[in-house]
């Protein structure tokens, strides 16, 4: 009786420790597990700069969501944003890549605008600023004033 | 007879020629083409290439770029969400302290162009908004890639926002005034633009 016990707690001891593992992957992979939450909108580039699906999309440096995906189309690239349901975003909002740092991970930038049109879900923000290159730019700046 | 259906045959040809020339003028391609066109051939004039003549020179740019920048809709999209809480007298002054910034900073840039080529790459038009990607090369063979962001207002087409290298005027100064604003106040933003009109 007393092993059988014993048998019982290391079993539930172990069952506890695989939901925490699966709590934690889903948490650190950021993985989506009860459907999605917020709702989803896009916009074009013609560069990303290698802009990775799932890199936060930031406000005045606030994680507020996620891009969903990349695709190509047109050959431009349409990436798509999920936001936080209660967040609106003025139409005349711009959407930019950019690089925390030098030589950083891309991320999502949306400056908020003035209008009083919001974009509704599966909508499309048409202002946008793609990645910038920086290597290109110095290159201009450093070989440019000959 | 047979002249007369000719003759009203090449008239008609002509006038489908010139209708769709008239279509055409008004796409946003040709409207930057005209205003580039007029800047360019302002800047190229010998006879306001005289520095006596220089602020003559700089109004007559001045005023082909009010023709095709809509100077309220930019200051607008700057200011964002604090344009809604200025009283219209205080819109109408940041507009004019806008577009003298913009003057200020830009048109020393236009003046030293020499207009070696202008090459007009792409437009794409979405309904009211429509975007031309221009590549203006410069002596020493760089280009500076540029794309008017353009609204249609009526027939005509206005400028809303310029991307030089990628990076969009309206954003970058979306940024310091908005980081301008909210560290101190609207009013110390005035200040500064007007302590900046008056460096010069």
């Amino acid at each position: 009786m007393k092993r059988f016990n014993l048998e019982l707690a290391v079993g539930l001891f172990i069952i506890a420790g695989i939901v925490c593992l699966g709590y934690l992957s889903v948490r650190l992979g950021k993985m989506e597990i009860l459907g999605e939450r917020g709702y989803e909108i896009y916009a074009f580039f013609s560069n990303t700069g290698g802009l990775k699906a799932g890199a936060p999309v930031e406000i005045a440096g606030v994680d507020v969501g996620r891009v969903k995906n990349i695709n190509l189309e047109n050959y431009q690239a349409r990436v798509a944003l999920n936001l936080p349901s209660n967040l609106k975003i003025q139409e005349d909002a711009i959407v930019s890549i950019r690089t925390r740092g030098l030589v950083g991970e891309k991320y999502i930038e949306i400056t908020p605008g003035g209008s009083e049109n919001v974009v509704r879900p599966g909508q499309r923000i048409r202002e946008t600023q793609g990645s910038v290159d920086l290597e290109e730019l110095i290159s201009k700046f450093v070989f440019g004033k000959i | 007879m047979r002249f007369h259906s000719t003759v009203r045959g090449f008239s008609i040809f002509l006038l489908v020629l010139g209708i769709s020339a008239l279509v055409w003028a008004a796409e946003p391609t040709d409207r930057i083409k005209q205003t580039t066109d007029k800047i360019l051939s302002i800047v190229a004039n010998p006879q306001l290439k005289d520095p006596s003549k220089a602020p003559e020179r700089r109004r007559l740019i001045r005023s082909a770029v009010d023709e095709r920048f809509d100077w309220e809709e930019m200051a607008r999209r700057s200011l964002a969400q604090f344009w809604a809480k200025r009283t219209p007298e205080e819109k109408k002054e940041f507009i004019e302290l806008y577009s003298d910034l913009l003057e200020r900073t830009y048109m020393s840039k236009v003046e030293d162009y020499s207009g070696e080529n202008v090459l007009y790459e792409r437009e794409t038009i979405d309904g009211d908004y429509a975007v031309v990607k221009v590549k203006f090369v410069t002596g020493k063979n760089k280009d500076i890639p540029v794309d008017y962001r353009l609204r249609k207002k009526g027939e005509n087409w206005l400028v809303y926002d310029v991307s030089i290298e990628g990076v969009s005027l309206v954003n970058n100064y979306r940024r310091q005034f908005g980081s301008i604003i909210t560290q101190f106040s609207y009013e110390n933003l005035v200040k500064k633009l007007k302590e900046k009109a008056e460096e010069k």
